[in-house]
């Protein structure tokens, strides 16, 4: 089927207003912790204040004797875990090693780990209680400092990370031009608004129902049903609204299993929220990463030589890995590339991605870095960036699907008045400040998977799609509900119901890594073609393509008419490279006294095929702007790490932006299809919606003040000097 | 001297330090209030059996009116304006970002005035209003500010959007929404991790220049 | 948060008799009382809430202005009188917390406010304001935040306040009501630094209430500038924040305050560099000279030095403004 002429691409318009916008500003959209089950309890941990050693005895008497309270767990009478016991992990660790298992013995692995969760009737009686348990410990020497283990670091397992050499990278014998930098991007942390929580109701001895804040209620599903040794059926879990996650909802998480146990243990519904601080020590971060680039160059501006790498924290009981310095193998074309990634593990808990992931934090090295050489170069870095454009993959020789990035420098440039900035840093000065302009480019995978989805006809002649996907608020079921109109054109868009957020509804993957718009996307697409060519079957021959639906169900005689249809991308796709692309152009200012610096204009291009619903579509590549000033300029888990714990662990000292951080941004799409990764042409932009962003301000405050800060965030001391 | 009237000093003098609750049962004068007798009552609460029994003296009579509804409450004076609403109240609109004053996800009116409910003490709302993101709307009909949110996609995730609103309604009331500017720095009270920032000022903006009544 | 009593005294009488027993607290606005106790930092057993009290009036007096205790600061902040007069004291309290804060926060609690030193605030960390004895853990460990004057050995501290700075730059005086009567305290007197008892934060004893404070008129209202430096544009404590006022006749200055907040446990008068600003002309070369005498005695720690450079700078930046030269 020609894709391209059933969906009759439009021209960019302005796009629908997001589906569950009526919900969400009116108060009635339910988060996790929002569910009323009747005999509700409440669940507080009680937390290490060490980070490395054994309890040696834990009082909780105090505790227990406290108005309300029904039970205090700590791993002297935790109920085993079925699942922990056998060596089958239920929460899936990222890569190696295995998660933490909480209550099981009497080991701290890191500060603020649990080491009893109290059970009471109400928040406050269990939040008092919580203060009373009352734990000794024998201290180990610990270590939560990766900038002194970096010497450690080793490369992970398997051969994704094994080191990568394409030519002779390490020759610099006859390179005319050489630049080797170092970079740092430290703990960042998701913080989305919406705390972790979880209410776990056992609504039978085998069986449960789980509201959960997940990225996956699917994965969550499984994990559960695999900790307890219960059919996945048993365990419905739902995530109907997701406040914010950026990643930190994407895998299983200790807590969450923990409020399962004590759910089933006093035989009432528990309902756990993790405190704002518990966000830092407990569901993981960007891992802290010191970056090394060495670029080698001809005078005109070719790149000979490129070569990255990255040393990045993990847990001391799990490997966390991320595609940090993947970018560097077939951003430019390059015929000499070496990229190195290796770990080293910390006393702190497991680091997990953060929106961009490691793409982010390797493109802050990459793009400062080839910022850094236009300047040697005196080059322009749109036009070095143009020169070593890679018309084909340079990593594996394919073509790529589609690729306008030349197109979206082009786009960025001409909005932001790029032909102002000046090549000289520190030369440009407005009301006492100084002015500057900077541009950084990002790129992310676009791939799609396997999704399921049931696709119903009503007799109401509503449109039905269903599955189990969630929304953590890039707009999901906004894009689908489009996605959906595009087929059935004629039908409006307010006789469209998605529904989503829930284990019982088929399977789609978990929300993240951007592919869900076209994943669940193509399935939507896949699942109502399938749907109108059953109509068409019904109606027969001589049918119009736009039928009243309604009355075809009417005349035959069956209340509705449904299909539900697994669908994932071609085997076409693996001739090509497919990825989305983005290109951030920045003017800051910058006060030569005080260090400060204010975003002046934001200019952020995606070249992420069709744009299938671009009212949210333009919030998200927004958003991930934002998420890249912040991390640009104030984002930073700071640790002491003589007591291995945060000394900013809230959100007045964990800086990110504010309102009055950020100006307009102007969010501008390519917009061309790329219809060999799906039929509606789109690619995912959560990701690169970030990526590079950090880079193009730390590339626009060196041409504002002539100061190059390789280390993040660019907060006003580092300025001064 | 209303306040005397709940008896609160009376019942304050009474509580010793460490375990109030008990000392509590032992005064015979308030037990035989709640017509019990004092050995049945003392005993339930040391065996830990009946903690409703204990839990009438730990907490204070409030009156509020939420959302134009007069409520009767009796609660623990730890108690905060936000959990109140959420937990007891069942009016979850209104967030829990971070629970110490830092985010703005609990932004409520408060006698017409915004503030965190997170920071307030249930009990300092005595005998007020109090205005939460369920009580904006005039029925089906939504507030301009609502309906602005949805025009300009104030949001993504929804979480820091009840405060959004509340607070940016507040804003244009203290007259404080007349430049981009001036929203801006009125509004970093509350935090968007989504990054909906400027479609929130697009949004206040409209209201503002429509000159709806807010 | 452990349980507590809760009373709110119909007057001051009550007030002053309930706060005379031992672990009670004063709650007004309690935006940082309420986070404190949530914390696990504070833990009174009973709380006097002094809403009751008729000490939220703005009123002119013969010599300047008074302020009610209860007074909130966006109520000051926005006061006609107070913009027009002293316009300095509304540019603090802006830039103070968010708007939600201001509407919650009094002036007494505002000069209650404890600091936000993190170790101050995780009782899982050393902190000899939090309990004496356990030493600073800033001290050696993460001292970005912290003060660069005044400090002692036994505490790094610094006081948060943006209001405090305006009005110890204003020569604002404080109203203390005791049971045994009134007394006045320089605004100046009124926070104390850390010495040997960092657990005392100012002079107020423990059973005396503040009931408001007085601003004397002063000619600085044309020619005053609240800047204040931080990691982010709003809601973000300061690196640094300067109040400057200056009284400026024919190109000379007449008179001079200067104040500093985010540098030690108490706002930090710069009256060397305000005697230094008499009688010369308003340029930025008199400026950098006063910020430069200013910093006379400051040191710095491991991760604050960059506070060496900032505040001078910041002085002369807020000087500049306050002279109209920017």
């Amino acid at each position: 089927m020609k894709q391209q002429e059933l969906l009759n691409i439009p021209p960019l318009t302005e796009g629908i207003d997001r589906v569950d916008g009526r919900l969400k500003v009116t108060g009635a959209a339910k988060y996790a912790a929002e569910f009323e089950v009747p005999g509700m309890t409440y669940a507080v941990f009680a937390n290490s204040t060490i980070t490395k050693g054994t309890i040696k005895t834990i009082d909780t008497k105090a505790a227990e004797r406290a108005p309300g309270v029904l039970a205090v767990f700590t791993y002297l009478n935790a109920p085993k875990v079925p699942g922990y016991q056998t060596g089958g992990d239920p929460s899936k660790p990222p890569s190696g090693g295995g998660p933490l298992k909480l209550f099981v013995d009497n080991t701290v692995k890191y500060n603020g780990q649990p080491v009893a969760m109290v059970i009471a009737d109400s928040f406050e009686r269990a939040t008092y209680a919580a203060s009373l348990v009352k734990a000794e410990y024998t201290k180990e020497p610990h270590q939560t400092d990766t900038s002194k283990v970096l010497d450690k670091a080793a490369t992970p397992k398997g051969p994704r990370f094994a080191d990568y050499k394409r030519g002779t990278p390490d020759d610099w014998q006859s390179v005319p031009v050489k630049l080797e930098a170092e970079y740092v991007v430290p703990i960042d942390v998701h913080n989305p608004m919406e705390l972790s929580a979880i209410i776990a109701h056992w609504t039978a001895d085998d069986k449960l129902t789980v509201y959960d804040k997940t990225q996956g209620v699917k994965s969550t599903q499984n994990a559960i049903a695999q900790a307890f040794k219960l059919p996945p059926d048993n365990v419905q879990v739902t995530a109907k609204f997701v406040g914010g996650a950026f990643g930190n909802a994407l895998r299983t998480w200790p807590h969450e299993i923990a409020a399962v146990m004590a759910a089933k243990q006093v035989k009432r519904p528990v309902k756990l929220v993790l405190t704002r601080d518990m966000q830092f020590y407990t569901v993981g971060y960007r891992p802290y990463t010191w970056q090394k680039i060495n670029i080698g160059a001809t005078a005109d501006g070719k790149l000979t030589n490129l070569v990255h790498e990255a040393r990045a924290q993990t847990s001391s009981f799990e490997e966390f890995t991320e595609g940090t310095v993947n970018m560097t193998r077939f951003m430019y074309a390059c015929p000499n590339v070496g990229t190195i990634y290796k770990i080293t593990p910390v006393d702190v808990n497991t680091p997990t991605w953060m929106r961009g992931p490691g793409e982010a934090t390797g493109a802050f090295a990459l793009e400062c870095a080839i910022d850094e050489l236009a300047d040697k170069l005196n080059m322009d870095p749109i036009e070095l960036r143009v020169r070593n454009h890679a018309d084909t993959d340079p990593e594996n020789g394919k073509p790529f699907s589609t690729k306008y990035l030349k197109e979206a420098y082009q786009m960025g440039a001409d909005k932001i008045g790029w032909q102002n900035r000046k090549s000289k840093p520190r030369s440009v000065q407005e009301d006492g400040w100084l002015i500057g302009y900077g541009m950084g480019s990002g790129v992310f995978g676009a791939g799609r998977g396997r999704a399921t989805v049931k696709a119903t006809m009503q007799s109401d002649g509503v449109l039905l799609l269903q599955t189990s996907v969630t929304d953590i608020g890039v707009g999901t079921g906004t894009a689908m509900t489009q996605i959906a109109s595009e087929v059935f054109t004629g039908i409006p868009v307010s006789k469209i119901k998605f529904e989503l957020g829930d284990s019982s509804l088929p399977p789609s993957p978990t929300q993240g890594g951007s592919m869900i718009t076209s994943t669940v996307g193509g399935a939507v697409h896949d699942a109502c073609v399938a749907l109108k060519e059953k109509f068409q079957q019904l109606i027969g021959n001589g049918g119009t393509d736009k039928p009243d639906y309604i009355q075809v169900l009417k005349d035959k005689n069956i209340p509705q008419l449904d299909v539900t249809i697994t669908s994932s991308g071609n085997s076409e796709m693996r001739n090509f490279s497919s990825y989305s692309y983005s290109v951030h152009f920045v003017q800051v200012k910058v006060h030569p006294k005080t260090g400060v610096v204010r975003i002046n204009k934001v200019v952020s291009v995606a070249d992420s095929g069709h744009i299938v619903s671009p009212k949210t579509a333009r919030s998200q590549v927004i958003g991930g702007a934002i998420g890249g000033i912040g991390m640009a300029l104030m984002e930073e888990g700071v640790i002491d790490h003589r007591f291995g714990r945060y000394v900013n662990a809230d959100l007045a000292n964990y800086h990110v932006p504010v309102h009055a951080d950020i100006p307009h941004i102007e969010a501008l799409f390519v917009n061309k299809p790329d219809y060999k990764v799906n039929p509606m042409g789109a690619k995912g932009m959560g990701e690169i919606a970030l990526i590079g962003m950090s880079a193009a301000v730390a590339n626009a405050v060196y041409n504002a003040t002539g100061k190059r800060v390789r280390e993040l965030p660019i907060t006003p001391d580092k300025l001064l000097g | 001297m209303e306040d005397q009237n709940k008896g609160f000093e009376a019942e304050s003098n009474l509580q010793p330090k460490d375990n109030p609750r008990r000392d509590f049962l032992k005064k015979s004068s308030l037990l035989t209030a709640v017509a019990l007798t004092p050995a049945v009552a003392v005993k339930a609460a040391e065996n830990h059996l009946d903690e409703k029994v204990a839990a009438v003296f730990e907490k204070l009579s409030l009156d509020v009116t939420v959302n134009g509804v007069a409520h009767k409450l009796s609660v623990e004076p730890r108690v905060t304006l936000l959990d109140l609403l959420r937990e007891q109240l069942h009016l979850t609109g209104t967030k829990k970002g971070c629970d110490y004053g830092q985010c703005g996800a609990c932004t409520v009116h408060v006698d017409g005035h915004r503030v965190n409910s997170c920071l307030t003490l249930a009990m300092m709302v005595d005998g007020k209003k109090v205005i939460t993101i369920e009580g904006l709307a005039n029925g089906d009909e939504l507030h301009p500010m609502q309906e602005a949110f949805i025009k300009h996609d104030g949001f993504q995730c929804g979480y820091c959007t009840p405060g959004q609103i509340m607070s940016a309604v507040a804003c244009i009331r203290e007259g404080h929404a007349n430049s981009e500017a001036e929203i801006r720095e009125y509004m970093s009270g509350n935090i968007c991790r989504c990054g909906a920032y400027p479609n929130i000022v697009n949004a206040i903006q409209e209201v503002k220049n429509g000159g709806q009544k807010v | 948060m452990k349980q507590f009593q809760y009373v709110r005294p119909a007057n001051q009488q009550g007030v002053l008799a309930a706060i005379a027993q031992p672990g009670t607290k004063i709650i007004a606005g309690g935006s940082n009382l309420v986070d404190l106790m949530k914390h696990g930092v504070m833990a009174p057993d009973k709380l006097v809430d002094i809403n009751k009290l008729p000490l939220r009036n703005i009123s002119g007096i013969s010599n300047g202005l008074h302020i009610g205790a209860l007074a909130l600061n966006s109520q000051v902040a926005e006061d006609q009188q107070v913009k027009t007069k002293f316009p300095l004291l509304s540019q603090a309290l802006t830039a103070g917390a968010s708007a939600q804060l201001r509407n919650m926060a009094t002036v007494g609690g505002n000069m209650m406010q404890r600091t936000r030193c993190p170790y101050f605030y995780d009782t899982a960390m050393p902190c000899n304001k939090r309990a004496p004895g356990t030493g600073c853990g800033a001290k050696e460990g993460f001292n970005r935040m912290h003060a660069i004057f005044g400090f002692s050995d036994k505490c790094i501290a610094v006081h948060p306040s943006d209001m405090c700075i305006a009005l110890a730059a204003l020569d604002a005086t404080v109203l203390i009501q005791g049971r045994k009567g009134t007394r006045h305290l320089k605004f100046t007197d009124f926070h104390r630094l850390p010495g040997t008892t960092p657990e005392l934060d100012n002079n107020l004893a423990k059973d005396e209430l503040i009931t408001g404070v007085e601003i004397p008129n002063n000619n600085f209202a044309q020619h005053s500038y609240y800047l204040k430096v931080r990691d982010r544009a709003s809601y973000a404590f300061a690196l640094i924040s300067v109040a400057a006022a200056l009284d400026i006749q024919n190109g000379i200055i007449k008179d001079a305050r200067l104040a500093m907040g985010g540098v030690a446990h108490k706002p930090w008068r710069l009256t060397t560099a305000e005697q230094l600003l008499k009688g010369k002309p308003a340029t930025v070369a008199t400026f950098e000279q006063a910020a430069q005498t200013a910093m006379q005695g400051a040191k710095a720690f491991k991760d604050n030095a960059f506070k060496l450079q900032m505040a001078p700078a910041s002085i002369t930046e807020a000087l500049t403004h306050a002279a109209g030269l920017v």
